[in-house]
């Protein structure tokens, strides 16, 4: 068969790194047709787990207990930076019910964050395992810890991360230019902007089940975003062969970038089950997963910028750095979206005592956006231009200009305050935007086995996950279409590494690697089926049509069931992969926020906002709202609420639990109004997810200034930030 | 969570006898405690701030959850009844709006159900460092309050000192401002007091909050008949709507005459302070006056006067001024 | 300088230079021991060693392993748990076979995803001691509804979208029933009230508002 080369794109861990050449079958195969011709698809469809979720029937990670299931725990560092001097697990080992205590780190060995695990635990009860976790022994020498960039950053600091420097800068464009085209510009703004580090806060905690009794066999159950990542490493640290390690995800609690991989959690839960020879769970507790899971990179981004009275973006001069604890993440560079005549970027990573930062939906995309967005309004009040005439004026893609009208109608954006901090009374109102981009591209790992049984069952199965993004429905309501079926008629497998191969969940890029794969399976089991049956209809098996529940053909009709009883005992399997035309990659999207400020509490009430979102081809509506709403929510949460906070001189985390790491509920959700720009008119699958939640930021931000006049430039924006903000107004004002 | 007994108690005197430490005096944190709700006691024995050896339970005791009129304009509640009963007790909605706003600002409904107007009273402090296991503040036994040169945007402005955690109470400057009285009973009998002179500062005794003794239980508050009753209200400002604590709140009560002068006046902020905080200055300066702008402006500056705030946590005395301002206004109205 | 002075318990000890005096921050941590004494002539010490201890004895002291009886959905389920032991953790952990619809998310009352009704009311499942439910009806999200058989709440939340991830799911769906059962015809206002204690991640919010209020419409 032909071969063709293609570039998709290639995300690691859920961070997208560029793209790579794969070799794919040069074939016609199938096609969506066009968007506005679907049966199921493009409409909106009910969740097919529904019931299984909305009734406690549906079996999480954290719900498993094989028999004989022990509890594992782990010990956490209580310090940011010290050495272990001594360690005595003997009282911990004495105590009744507890089976295992095993050090994680020695004697002589260093801790490098608050959080790190010291030693793990199984015991019978999670009592037991708490009270041993609580009698170990340990002894710490402390030693100078930076948990700030001013600290980490200063000369005399202590080394944290290993074999890398602190600040060693990446510089991209020209320096000098930038600075001397600032000269001429009508307007100039420097400015520095502010992110904390974030968590994802999945709901279920890192979480996995080892399920190993001896033998040479065993099945893992992990809460993952990748079926995939697990088996490999499961397997090397119960020392099985990778072909006996089975792992399961059937629903999970989500991820959010944080869960690929193992991960400590499996690692432990897999050494202490080989150790005792009998299942464990090793479950993160909330304050464990704060500490310990990792988390979203904070940023702090210093800005020159310039541009002139016509809305020309002249000159962006950045330096940003990157708050990732032990970790390596990065923000994406500036000026992000915009086009600049002149643009210089050098980022200087900033590595503190803190757990490592992993992707966090849109890796470095939301604190990228945010800073750009503020400066972008910035430099638009300042100029007296409208803000989205501003951003219209350094957009090249169409797509945002449609976006950006179609947000601003849908917020009512002529109605926003004329003048930042105007109106009587002390609710004062404001509107905002920003917008922003994704990739969401789909790439070739998927195998997909369609199966049609001589009863007429269909089953759809690959080894892929359900993050609660809908990946079961789809895969239904794709081979449904395309069998003529409803959803119903479909049964689909999936979560378990001995179905088909699947990438995992990251990058918003399953939905574009899958869906493509379902389609072309269902495509063969049709092409196939309409051979077996043509004959029986007198009809070509090109002129076979499935429809309503019934193969038609030359005038006549076989139910769907009386076609597959011609099947033979076996029934008809065939098998899918990712054919390129289905997918594509790059999804934009728009973001409006209308807020209420109090300036004489500093509370923000976001009291409307709207998002939109092309996607090529949506797939389900309803679940494609759900997604939008969220990304809204979320970049809402980064904007008000959300936050690690850090005791800079005794190096730990102040916030580790949701009473204090404040997530939005349900008196914070303003009306939100998510809109599928049906303006893109790609017939191909996209991933948009990640997408959603970058540009509310932003929008949120510089709704607050237009609201109040307050410009708040480091997250989140607390009534603190506004009254300290609006006192400072006052006495500039005199 | 650490192990502990656990005992139904059949009476108070039962519940006092039960709740004596085992070796006599032990650190406060390590004592037996009581519980009703449990809302904030289990949520301080998971995180290994307290370690009480011994819980009892009085929810076994009859007759500690009564809500009653006393016929004359009082009220008595029982330590035992839940913030949901008072929130939706026709008579306290009608006559005492104030508890009622303040009741049912606590916390969400899940934990106003099982959470008691005595568990209410007595809960532990909020502060970061107070609240996590590690740090071994003031609070807890050490020696120093770690909030006071660090993360303090939300502890106190009032009271504060030896340690600075802000009283997290709801029900607590309502009842202080309808000047009701608590009863205790305890290995030395039964005492009735004040509720004002319940809560104690930090100077007076930084490891606990309210005048109870080991083995000491509150068994009923009483809010003697007052026109300030039903001119009652209270204000609760959060961060976050949705589930918080205050980070100011104001209670206010006022007894106006038929051309509207102020005849007595009541107002008590919560969490800005160690304990609830009544400012009687503010208090005199409205008595004989009537509630226009410029009065209530200068009431909310007076009510601030002497807050002492930390590095981070000035911005509680415009938030608060507001709030009393709007408190006042609203009983005006 | 040492970090004694502020160590309480033997478990976990700091030791500092004095330039980093005031990070002798570190409270010991270490397991308590139960107090055994007997403070009561007639109080009783029973665990399940004896027999039959019984949950609702009064002035008993009750320690370690005790078999109580929850009444969960509506069955007598025998168990045995210490009193620490959460009503959440019992229904997870120890009942045989297990009820998981509440979830475990903070264990500190701060999620609502335990969200379980205790006589009708909703209640934290993480913040009631299983001890302390003995004589309780229990009602898990369980007991409102099966995938076959859902209660309007739940077959509003499939229809209009309710969930992304579920794990919040029981929790929302355990509250909202009882309010409709308090209050059949909510206000969006009333329903975001009643579950401002349940916390989405996922982003949900909007479409769980509305399944409340198609739920409260369909039961008329």
């Amino acid at each position: 068969m032909a071969k063709k080369k293609i570039k998709v794109p290639k995300v690691v861990n859920g961070v997208p790194q560029g793209e790579v050449e794969i070799e794919v079958d040069d074939t016609a195969g199938p096609t969506w047709g066009p968007n506005d011709k679907h049966r199921l698809l493009n409409k909106p469809m009910k969740r097919v787990d529904g019931p299984a979720k909305t009734t406690g029937a549906a079996i999480y990670t954290q719900d498993v207990r094989p028999p004989g299931m022990l509890q594992g725990k782990f010990l956490l560092s209580p310090h940011a930076h010290a050495k272990i001097t001594k360690l005595d697990l003997e009282p911990a080992q004495k105590l009744s019910g507890v089976k295992a205590v095993v050090a994680i780190v020695n004697v002589g060995g260093e801790v490098r964050y608050e959080g790190q695990p010291v030693a793990a635990i199984a015991a019978e009860t999670v009592e037991a395992a708490n009270d041993a976790a609580r009698a170990i022994a340990v002894e710490y020498e402390e030693l100078p810890h930076a948990v700030t960039a001013e600290d980490a950053l200063k000369p005399n600091a202590p080394a944290v991360a290993q074999g890398r420097g602190q600040g060693r800068q990446q510089k991209q464009g020209n320096a000098e230019q930038t600075q001397a085209a600032l000269a001429s510009c009508d307007a100039v703004v420097e400015a520095e902007y502010r992110t904390p580090i974030l968590h994802h806060s999945c709901l279920e905690t890192h979480s996995i089940v080892a399920d190993f009794r001896g033998g040479d066999e065993a099945t893992v159950y992990a809460s993952t975003q990748g079926t995939f990542t697990i088996p490999k490493d499961a397997a090397r640290e119960l020392g099985l062969d990778q072909s006996k390690v089975t792992s399961v995800v059937q629903h999970m609690g989500g991820g959010f970038g944080s869960k690929f991989g193992i991960g400590i959690a499996g690692q432990w839960a897999c050494r202490l089950a080989k150790q005792l020879g009998t299942p464990v769970k090793m479950a993160l507790t909330r304050r464990d997963e704060f500490l310990a899971a990792g988390n979203g990179p904070g940023s702090i981004q210093k800005f020159k910028a310039g541009a002139n009275k016509d809305g020309t973006l002249v000159a962006v001069h950045a330096v940003q750095h990157t708050m990732s604890g032990i970790g390596n993440s990065n923000v994406a560079g500036q000026p992000y979206q915009y086009k600049a005549q002149h643009a210089y970027r050098e980022a200087a990573p900033v590595n503190t005592n803190e757990d490592g930062s992993v992707a966090l939906r849109a890796p470095g995309h939301p604190q990228a956006s945010f800073a750009m967005e503020s400066l972008m309004d910035e430099l638009a009040y300042k100029l007296g231009l409208d803000p989205v005439e501003f951003r219209k004026k350094n957009l090249k893609d169409p797509a945002w200009h449609r976006q950006l009208d179609a947000g601003a109608k849908a917020i009512g954006w002529e109605n926003r305050n004329k003048t930042p901090g105007g109106g009587a009374g002390p609710l004062k109102r404001g509107m905002g935007c920003g917008v922003g981009a994704w990739g969401g591209g789909g790439n070739a790992q998927c195998v997909v086995d369609v199966t049609v049984a001589q009863d007429g069952s269909v089953t759809a199965a690959v080894g892929s996950q359900d993050l609660g993004t809908g990946t079961r429905t789809y895969i239904r309501a794709i081979v449904a279409e395309e069998l003529g079926l409803e959803i119903d008629d479909i049964v689909e497998k999936i979560g378990n590494s001995k179905l088909g191969n699947a990438n995992a969940s990251g990058g918003s890029t399953t939905t574009a690697s899958l869906a493509p794969a379902v389609k072309d399976a269902a495509y063969n089991a049709r092409t196939e089926m309409a051979k077996r049956v043509a004959p029986l209809l007198g009809a070509q098996p090109e002129a076979v049509v499935f429809d309503g529940r019934k193969v038609l053909g030359n005038g006549k009709s076989l139910d769907w069931k009386q076609a597959c009883a011609a099947l033979p005992a076996g029934g008809l399997s065939a098998r899918g992969q990712w054919k390129p035309g289905l997918s594509a990659s790059g999804v934009h999207g728009a973001s409006f926020a209308e807020v209420e400020v109090d300036v004489e509490t500093g509370h923000v009430r976001v009291t409307k906002m709207c998002h939109v979102q092309d996607c090529g081809l949506p797939l389900n509506r309803k679940a494609l709202e759900s997604q939008i709403n969220g990304g809204m929510i979320q970049s809402m949460g980064m904007a008000l609420y959300e936050g690690r906070v850090m005791d800079p001189e005794l190096g730990v985390m102040l916030n580790p639990g949701f009473g204090d790491y404040k997530l939005p509920g349900c008196l914070e959700i303003p009306q939100l109004i998510p809109i599928i720009d049906d303006g893109d008119e790609r017939q191909a699958v996209i991933g948009m997810a990640e997408g959603a939640n970058v540009p509310g930021v932003g929008a949120v931000a510089n709704a607050v200034y237009n609201a109040c006049g307050v410009r708040v430039r480091q997250l989140p924006i607390t009534p603190d930030k506004i009254l300290n903000g609006l006192l400072q107004l006052q006495q500039q004002r005199g | 969570m650490n192990a502990f007994e656990w005992a139904n108690a059949s009476s108070v005197e039962d519940a006092v006898k039960l709740l004596k430490p085992a070796g006599g005096k032990v650190d406060p944190d390590e004592a037996p405690r009581p519980i009703g709700g449990g809302q904030d006691l289990l949520t301080s024995v998971k995180a290994y701030i307290v370690h009480p050896p011994r819980i009892v339970n009085l929810k076994t005791i009859q007759g500690l959850d009564h809500i009653t009129a006393d016929g004359q304009g009082g009220l008595k509640l029982g330590a035992l009844a839940t913030l949901t009963q008072v929130e939706e007790h026709a008579d306290i909605k009608g006559k005492f709006p104030g508890l009622a706003e303040a009741a049912s600002s606590v916390a969400t409904p899940q934990i106003r159900n099982l959470g008691t107007v005595g568990g209410n009273l007595c809960q532990r402090p909020r502060c970061w460092y107070f609240r996590l296991e590690n740090y071994n503040c003031r609070k807890k036994g050490g020696s120093e309050c770690f909030a006071k040169e660090a993360e303090n945007k939300y502890n106190a402005i009032f009271g504060g000192g030896k340690s600075n955690y802000v009283h997290p109470s709801d029900l607590a400057p309502m009842l202080v401002a309808l000047d009701a009285t608590v009863t205790i009973i305890g290995p030395d009998g039964k005492r009735d007091l004040p509720l004002k002179e319940f809560f104690v500062l930090p100077s007076q005794d930084v490891r606990r909050e309210t005048v109870l003794k080991d083995g000491e239980i509150v068994t009923e508050i009483q809010v003697p008949a007052s026109p300030l009753n039903a001119k009652s209200t209270y204000l609760k400002f959060k961060e976050r709507d949705s589930l918080d604590f205050a980070i100011s709140a104001v209670a206010a009560a006022l007894e106006l005459a038929a051309d509207k002068t102020v005849r007595q006046a009541r107002i008590v902020l919560g969490g800005v302070a160690t304990i609830p905080w009544r400012v009687p200055a503010a208090e005199e300066f409205l008595v004989g006056k009537k509630l226009d702008d410029q009065v209530l402006a200068q009431a909310a500056k007076t009510a601030l006067d002497g807050a002492k705030p930390m590095s981070q946590n000035a911005y509680k005395i415009p938030l608060t001024q507001t709030l009393v301002r709007r408190a006042l206004a609203k009983l005006n109205a | 300088m040492a970090a004694d002075k502020t160590i309480k318990q033997s478990a976990t000890k700091s030791t500092t230079s004095s330039a980093w005096s005031r990070r002798n921050f570190l409270k010991g941590v270490g397991v308590a021991a139960v107090a055994s004494d007997a403070v009561l002539d007639r109080v009783k010490h029973v665990t399940a060693a004896d027999a039959p201890p019984d949950a609702n004895a009064r002035n008993q002291v009750l320690a370690g392993p005790i078999k109580i009886t929850l009444n969960v959905n509506g069955q007598e389920r025998p168990v045995t748990v210490e009193p620490r032991t959460t009503l959440l953790s019992a229904l997870r952990d120890r009942l045989e076979p297990p009820v998981t619809g509440p979830k475990l998310v903070c264990d500190a009352a701060t999620c609502g995803a335990c969200t379980v009704l205790l006589d009708g009311k909703p209640v934290f499942g993480c913040s009631v001691l299983a001890i302390d439910a003995v004589g309780k009806k229990v009602t898990t999200v369980e007991g409102l509804g099966t995938p076959d058989h859902m209660n309007p709440v739940q077959a509003a939340f499939c229809e209009k979208d309710g969930m992304m991830c579920g794990f919040c799911t029981s929790g929302f769906v355990t509250t909202i029933s009882a309010l409709l059962q308090s209050n059949p015809n909510p206000t969006e206002q009333q329903v975001r009230e009643a579950c401002k204690g349940n916390f989405c991640r996922c982003g949900t919010y909007p479409h769980v508002f509305e399944a409340a209020l198609s739920a409260a419409k369909a039961a008329k």
